[in-house]
């Protein structure tokens, strides 16, 4: 874009001139400058230098001449920066307003100034600068008259104040729209007379044609009416394009030139209005019929370099311009759709451009460089006179002076051709080409373009090359060969290796020479499937097996020494010598596995040490021809284990010498590695040592400094050979083994050795919560001798949910432990205390550790793991012994053995308790009565009474226990007193299995309370000592279980329902039956009561009753009654219902309950029995 | 060109293959022979949806693709097309025949015809006939892994005949 | 003139590629034919708005170099068909036609049981059909 000037790349800007006053020119011109649009200004001093724009006197007198050009080249500067569209002439007051003399001064100023703009219908704004803001200090006389001078409209004579800035920047504005105004009219009019020239169209020549559109043209993008000015490029653009071949005006060559210069300037000019106004597919579209019209416009051969440059500098401008504008970025989608139908993404990218102005710029070096050899004789003519670019655009003359004169001589077209070749040799095409390669390159990865990216890296690369950059050339194609492997393109992969070869070696690296070499050896490419032979393919030579083949033998002679490759001019020739080995690497992802591919497999996953498996190595290689390897070794994560084959029949040659002593040494008959098919050595390896035994490397030594080392890859995940894998060939697998093939490993796990030592965990049955259970463990040596012996063990939760404390979160209390481990017993411990002083022994709740001493071989230990349950839960209890069988070597080698045991914790004895009251007594307590309905609420005992409590305790285990005592330990500020009714047994109570254990208590309430702690019970017991099993199965410790008792309410009872009554009575005796209600309150307490006949009983004595019981005292209802019906009988129920508390109670059918003998019976202290249950009841 | 190929030819060759792949080349190894069959339905599948997606746009997504099995696909293979299709709209989908022609002249001892899915060994261990029924399974599975696979959706598909001669094809999407 | 056709595979790897100039420029249609798989991810991802062309296997001109013309076909296998031509005026018809020709004897091609999927094409039939259709390129519907 460069290329053109810069009145063709900006939009025109309007010109206006300020004349006199020159102090103020500066603020008026920014002002003028900084408003949009802007105008810019040329400032005069003054008057006198008006001239400067004064038309220079044509020659009217060859009317006919034909017209030499078609567009001057200073025509659009000439209107941009000399001839303004207004004049700005500014007058000071004081002139204006002064004595005669100046006024005259004033009028004669301004008729030098009419003389000048008249002739060009330059505009004219008249500015009276004046200091202070009073306007009569100027006479209306002067300022009339000055107008009339002036000739123009009032509103264009201003009254310029400049004291005061509110004013000068009100001037500056008036005067701005004026100039504005005028510049437009001034525009628009000259457009206008052109235009009627055109419609007139008696123009004679079409040269006259275009240069009038241009400039009507350029008129109105003075006026910035972007509309027109594209209507009229366009139509000098298409005249111009009639022009090809009907033109005969200058010699042929430079006829083409002028008007392909033209139809340059003009398309720009199209193509920058078109874009700036969105209409980017329009754009392109006019830009594709430009190259179609004149691509094929090459003119005279030996010029056709000048026409190639063209060609490319059209597409450097309309890529720059497509860069520039601001519409590519925001616009492509909505451009595509209409008249972009037929558009592709691509044309709308600048890199396209840039790739194809690269494209030409690299045809015409070429054409260039024919021209310049045909054209040596030329090189010396006299420059004495020169060839210049004439006055019109796209033609040039030659200066000759003529004496003093300069003269201008059109050129020939021979003439012409030594110029521009003259011209083109001092420009750098290779450099330019790479630039605009690299700028497309780089545009086309910006927008994810990566293979016409790479097609682009791939030409710059060659024209590196072509100019001898190897380096810089070797770099791009290396990116460029990434993508081609990846995609598998084997053509064009092998044209970028063949370079990259070329250019190792011109660089004189060896290593990238032969793995290049090595690699376009190895392409999948034969003469059969079909590529066709191609001819160009640059240094690589034509595509095919043969060419395959002679790499591969250039290659291997040169690596085993054989042969050396003369590199460059200062003859340094490549060789693989002692003093430059050669080592190549091959890993998963290098592009050689092709070359060398390397698949382990172990047959067998795990292996015992010690038991000899099967090795398989298998090779592939995918070069033409076959290769012979004189070594192979193979190299594992053990380094002991590393083997190395030797070619028999190249024993003579390989390095075996180097090999370290005591290594394995296989002798293979041959090692020869065919084209495509698997080579298979099969051995057999031992591994002594547990873990894992890998293959690592698969090292081919050939000759004696060539090395490739082959990353060892397992058959089961082997990927697939790059490029190969596109190909139609026979695969086989490394393995014949079709499950080995598909699974092998080139690892190989070596188990432990079987252990020889048992381990026994014993356990009688479940444990109990809250004893120490005893497990013992039982190490016996049987075969191995146990050196540094460990014993893990872990307490694991079998349902899950791992370890069964928060060790780290909460510190150690029994309440969150379920089940802890509490130590370890080891009998000899306490006889060899000093060696248990080294001893590792940790203990955590739920994980010990525990060291083992030395166990000769045949010997027994064993230890005893205490566990107690705080919970009943089942448990999984894990012992691993780990040890090494030798003696020594501590560190390596130990042998592990575990066992597990799930042990069940239980509670061995469930506590239940039951509350009673005396026998025949009810208390009314009025919140039982309501809570009736809801059942499980804490029961409710009357303050100050007797209540018994009945506290059993069931064995719920299969063995029997020993029940030692059961107390209730009540806490210390207790508000009730408990007490045992019965005394403790001498003889610990035996509880078999299922049977349940009770115990009667007393409890008064002392005080009246919510909720009342009565205390805890507990149960001190053990397990029942069969003797001899006792000592193995646990401790005969004694347990202690507590269990808080629920807290009860207590209430003061109002009233108390006393049942008197027999404790039996005999068929047809009367016995008196009563109702004793007390009333503890000081209130005077209403009660009903109801008695329900009985048909085992006759009754005397009202059946129902309202009686009112005063405070403090008692009622009694007494009746008579006689049983009819002997044995056990319900007694008439008798219902009492309090007024005040709106409570009803009876007594239970239990406390009604009388035996009734049939006669009296005869019992031999029957007063002592009765008076003892008389009393009970009493109490 | 329109080629037929005889409906009992085919099935016989299924047959066929299911029986020398697992009573003669892999004998003791039913989990090769299964995959060697799936590989089979697997090409099958894949040179199918080549011919059959030939004159029509291309899937937008997955569920076009798999509405195409169920319809087009299905019908130029089965002369029906699938009977109900069902997804969780998370790349699992269900084709259910009803009557799976390949299973339609196969029996069952009707006493185990409860047996589960055939990717589950233990219930193939359990039921002989199963087992057989599902060697014949592998190969439609190969056929719709193949040509899903080939129209750029890979998946694991697997077969239920949970109820004769009924039978879904579960297929799942790798993401 | 058709100058090249290619079928370029689901990883961007050629299966088929054939030119059928008497020049020497193979190579540099081999990189047209890659260069244009660039075009064929850029309108497959970008659809352009116009609604019958959406997901229609024919792509169209990819692109236009100074000497070729390059259209594209995407089958629903993914499987990508270029076509090289040195036609100036192609009419859309034609081409649409070489493509559905070519696919069908891509789809017997590949139906083969001996051909692995994803492998490339070296049946010579299909090269023998391939001629063929491009041999008549342009000529049914005009004749």
């Amino acid at each position: 874009m460069e290329e053109f000037p810069g009145e063709l790349r900006t939009p025109p800007v309007a010109l206006v001139a300020l004349v006199g006053f020159p102090e103020l020119h500066a603020p008026i011109t920014a002002h003028l400058h900084a408003e949009q649009p802007p105008i810019n200004a040329l400032a005069l001093p003054d008057i006198s230098k008006i001239s400067v724009f004064a038309r220079t006197p044509k020659d009217n007198s060859v009317p006919v001449r034909p017209v030499p050009g078609i567009l001057k080249r200073d025509w659009v500067s000439k209107h941009r920066t000399r001839i303004p569209a207004v004049v700005a002439a500014l007058f000071s007051s004081d002139h204006v307003s002064g004595d005669p003399a100046q006024w005259l001064q004033v009028c004669n100023d301004m008729d030098n100034l009419k003389a000048v703009t008249k002739p060009r219908n330059i505009k004219l704004v008249v500015a009276v600068v004046t200091q202070s803001s009073s306007k009569d200090e100027i006479s209306e006389d002067r300022m009339l008259a000055l107008r009339k001078k002036a000739e123009i409209d009032a509103k264009y004579v201003h009254v310029f104040t400049t004291n005061d800035p509110l004013e000068l920047e009100q001037s500056l504005n008036r005067l701005r729209s004026s100039l504005a105004e005028l510049a437009n009219a001034y525009y628009r009019d000259e457009g206008r007379r052109i235009k009627s020239r055109l419609e007139r169209k008696n123009l004679n020549s079409i040269e006259l044609h275009i240069r009038c559109c241009f400039k009507v043209a350029v008129y109105a993008e003075f006026r910035r009416d972007w509309a027109e000015g594209l209507k009229f490029y366009e139509e000098a653009y298409l005249s111009a394009r009639e022009m090809v071949g009907s033109s005969t005006r200058l010699p042929p060559i430079q006829r083409l030139v002028e008007i392909k210069t033209v139809a340059e300037q003009l398309h720009f000019k199209i193509s920058t209005l078109l874009m700036h106004g969105g209409k980017l597919a329009e754009a392109i579209m006019w830009f594709r019929r430009h190259i179609d019209t004149y691509k094929k416009l090459v003119g005279a051969a030996d010029a056709s370099f000048a026409h190639w440059e063209w060609l490319s500098r059209q597409y450097i401008v309309f890529a720059e311009l497509l860069e520039t504008s601001s519409a590519v970025l925001s616009d492509v989608a909505s451009a595509t759709s209409g008249i972009a139908e037929k558009l592709t993404e691509l044309e709308f990218y600048s890199a396209y451009y840039y790739q194809a102005a690269a494209q030409y710029l690299k045809e015409k070096s070429s054409c260039l460089e024919l021209a310049l050899s045909l054209s040596e004789h030329a090189d010396e003519t006299d420059d004495n006179d020169q060839s210049v670019s004439s006055v019109y655009v796209g033609q040039f003359v030659r200066l000759v002076e003529l004496g003093e004169a300069v003269v201008m001589q059109p050129l020939t077209d021979e003439e012409f051709i030594r110029y521009a070749l003259a011209e083109a040799k001092r420009f750098q095409a290779s450099f330019e080409i790479v630039a605009l390669l690299k700028k497309s390159s780089e545009s086309y990865n910006n927008h994810h373009m990566l293979r016409m990216a790479s097609y682009c890296g791939f030409k710059m690369a060659r024209e590196y090359f072509t100019a001898e950059k190897f380096g810089d050339a070797k770099q791009s194609f290396d990116i460029v060969a990434d993508l081609y492997r990846r995609e598998g393109w084997v053509a064009l992969l092998w044209e970028v290796l063949g370079y990259l070869r070329e250019c190792s070696k011109r660089i004189g690296s060896l290593k990238d020479f032969i793995e290049h070499s090595l690699e376009m050896a190895a392409l999948p490419v034969s003469d059969a499937n079909g590529i066709q032979s191609f001819m160009d393919c640059g240094p690589a030579g034509p595509l095919g097996l043969l060419a395959r083949e002679t790499i591969h033998k250039e290659v291997f002679g040169l690596v085993r020494g054989e042969q050396d490759i003369l590199l460059n001019e200062e003859n340094n020739p490549l060789k693989v010598t002692d003093d430059t080995p050669l080592f190549l690497e091959i890993d998963l992802v290098s592009p050689l596995r092709v070359v060398l591919l390397a698949s382990v497999a172990f047959h067998e996953q795990v292996v015992k040490p010690g038991t000899p498996t099967m090795l398989t190595v298998s090779l592939l290689t995918q070069l033409p021809l076959d290769v012979e390897i004189d070594q192979l070794e193979i190299q594992f994560n053990q380094t002991e284990y590393n083997f190395i084959i030797v070619n028999s029949q190249r024993s003579h040659l390989a390095a075996i010498s180097k090999v370290q002593p005591g290594r394995r040494v296989e002798m293979a008959p041959v090692l020869k590695v065919a084209t495509n098919r698997w080579l298979r050595l099969t051995y057999e390896i031992i591994s002594e040592q547990s873990g894992k035994l890998e293959c690592m490397y698969v090292i081919a030594r050939i000759g004696r400094h060539f090395t490739i080392s082959c990353r060892a890859e397992s058959p089961a995940s082997m990927n697939d050979l790059p490029l190969w894998k596109f190909e139609d060939r026979v695969e086989s697998t490394p393995i014949k083994d079709p499950g080995l093939a598909s699974s092998g490993q080139k690892a190989i796990q070596v188990e432990e050795p079987d252990p020889q030592v048992d381990l026994k965990l014993d356990s009688s049955g479940p444990a109990l919560v809250g004893e120490n259970f005893v497990v013992p463990v039982t190490i016996t040596s049987k075969g191995h001798s146990v050196h540094s012996g460990e014993l893990k063990i872990n307490l694991v939760d079998t349902k899950g949910g791992g370890l069964l404390s928060p060790r780290d979160v909460e510190p150690f209390s029994t309440d969150n432990l379920h089940v802890e481990l509490v130590g370890v017993s080891d009998r000899e411990s306490a006889d060899q205390s000093d060696i248990g002083s080294e001893n590792i022994r940790k203990i955590q709740p739920s994980f010990g550790l525990i060291s083992v001493p030395i166990i000769e071989e045949g010997k027994t230990w064993s230890c005893k793991l205490e566990i107690r349950w705080n919970r009943p839960k089942p448990v999984m209890l894990f012992v691993s012994l780990g040890y090494s069988p030798y003696g020594r070597e501590t560190s390596s080698q130990k042998v592990h053995v575990h066992k597990n045991l799930q042990i069940e914790g239980k509670t061995a004895l469930t506590i239940s308790h039951q509350f009673m009251l005396p026998f025949r007594q009810d208390p009314l307590l009025p919140s039982t009565g309501k809570a009736a309905a809801g059942s499980d609420t804490t029961p409710v005992l009357p303050s100050k009474e007797t209540s018994i409590l009945l506290v059993s305790a069931k064995n719920c285990t299969e063995v029997p226990l020993r029940l030692l005592s059961m107390s209730i330990e009540s806490e210390a500020d207790n508000k009730c007193t408990v007490r045992q009714k019965m005394e403790e047994p001498m003889e610990p109570a035996l509880v078999v299995p299922g049977e349940e254990f009770k115990k009667i208590f007393s409890v008064i309430p002392e005080e009246t309370i919510g909720n009342m702690n009565i205390g805890t019970v507990c149960l001190r017991w053990r397990r029942d000592c069969v003797r001899g099993k006792s000592v193995s199965s646990s401790s005969v410790t004694d347990v202690c279980t507590k269990q808080r008792l629920p807290d009860v309410t207590v209430e003061p009872p109002p009233l108390i329902l006393h049942i008197v009554c027999p404790a039996h009575a005999t068929l047809g005796v009367p016995f008196t039956y009563a109702i004793k209600i007390q009333n503890r309150t000081s209130l005077l307490q209403e009660i009903k009561y109801s008695l329900v006949d009985s048909q085992s009983f006759v009754l005397s004595g009202p059946h129902n009753d309202t009686i009112f019981i005063l405070p403090k005292s008692e009622h009694v209802a007494s009746f008579k009654v006689v049983a009819l019906v002997s044995g056990s009988q319900q007694m008439p129920r008798v219902t009492v219902t309090s007024t005040r508390y709106s409570a009803t109670f009876q007594p239970s059918p239990a406390a009604s309950t009388v035996f009734v003998f049939p006669s009296k019976p005869h019992f031999e202290q029957n007063g002592t029995g009765d008076r003892k249950l008389q009393s009970l009841a009493v109490e | 060109m329109v080629r037929e190929v005889s409906e009992s030819c085919v099935e016989s060759l299924l047959t066929e293959i299911v029986s020398s792949y697992c009573t003669g080349f892999y004998a003791n190894k039913p989990e090769l022979a299964a995959r060697r069959i799936e590989a089979i339905g697997f090409q099958v599948g894949h040179q199918l949806s080549e011919r059959y997606t030939m004159d029509r746009p291309r899937f937008s997504d997955h569920l076009e693709a798999i509405k195409f099995i169920c319809k087009d696909f299905w019908s130029e293979l089965f002369k029906k097309q699938i009977d109900n299709l069902k997804t969780n709209h998370r790349g699992t989908f269900v084709l259910q025949d009803n009557k799976f022609r390949w299973l339609a002249r196969m029996s069952m001892d009707p006493s185990l015809e409860t047996s589960g899915s055939i990717q589950d060994p233990a219930a193939m261990a359990e039921n002989k006939s199963a087992q057989a029924i599902g060697m014949h399974l592998y190969f439609p599975c190969g056929i719709i892994r193949g040509s899903l696979s080939n129209l750029g959706i890979p998946c694991a598909v697997s077969a239920d005949i949970s109820n004769l001669p009924a039978c879904s094809f579960v297929i799942r999407i790798k993401a | 003139m058709i100058v090249c056709v290619a079928v370029v595979g689901h990883q961007n790897n050629p299966l088929y590629i054939q030119s059928f100039t008497e020049a020497d420029d193979a190579l540099k249609l081999h990189h047209i034919v890659h260069c244009s798989l660039d075009v064929v991810d850029e309108r497959v991802n970008n659809p352009k708005k116009s609604g019958p062309t959406l997901n229609e296997t024919f792509l169209g001109m990819l692109y236009p170099t100074e000497n070729y013309k390059v259209y594209g076909y995407l089958t629903n296998t993914k499987v990508k068909f270029i076509l090289v031509t040195t036609d100036l005026d192609v009419r859309d018809a034609d081409v649409r036609n070489f493509f559905r020709r070519f696919h069908a004897a891509y789809v017997d091609a590949v139906s083969n049981p001996f051909h692995v999927p994803g492998k490339k094409i070296t049946s010579t039939i299909f090269a023998e059909r391939v001629s063929n259709i491009v041999k008549s390129f342009g000529l049914s519907s005009t004749g």
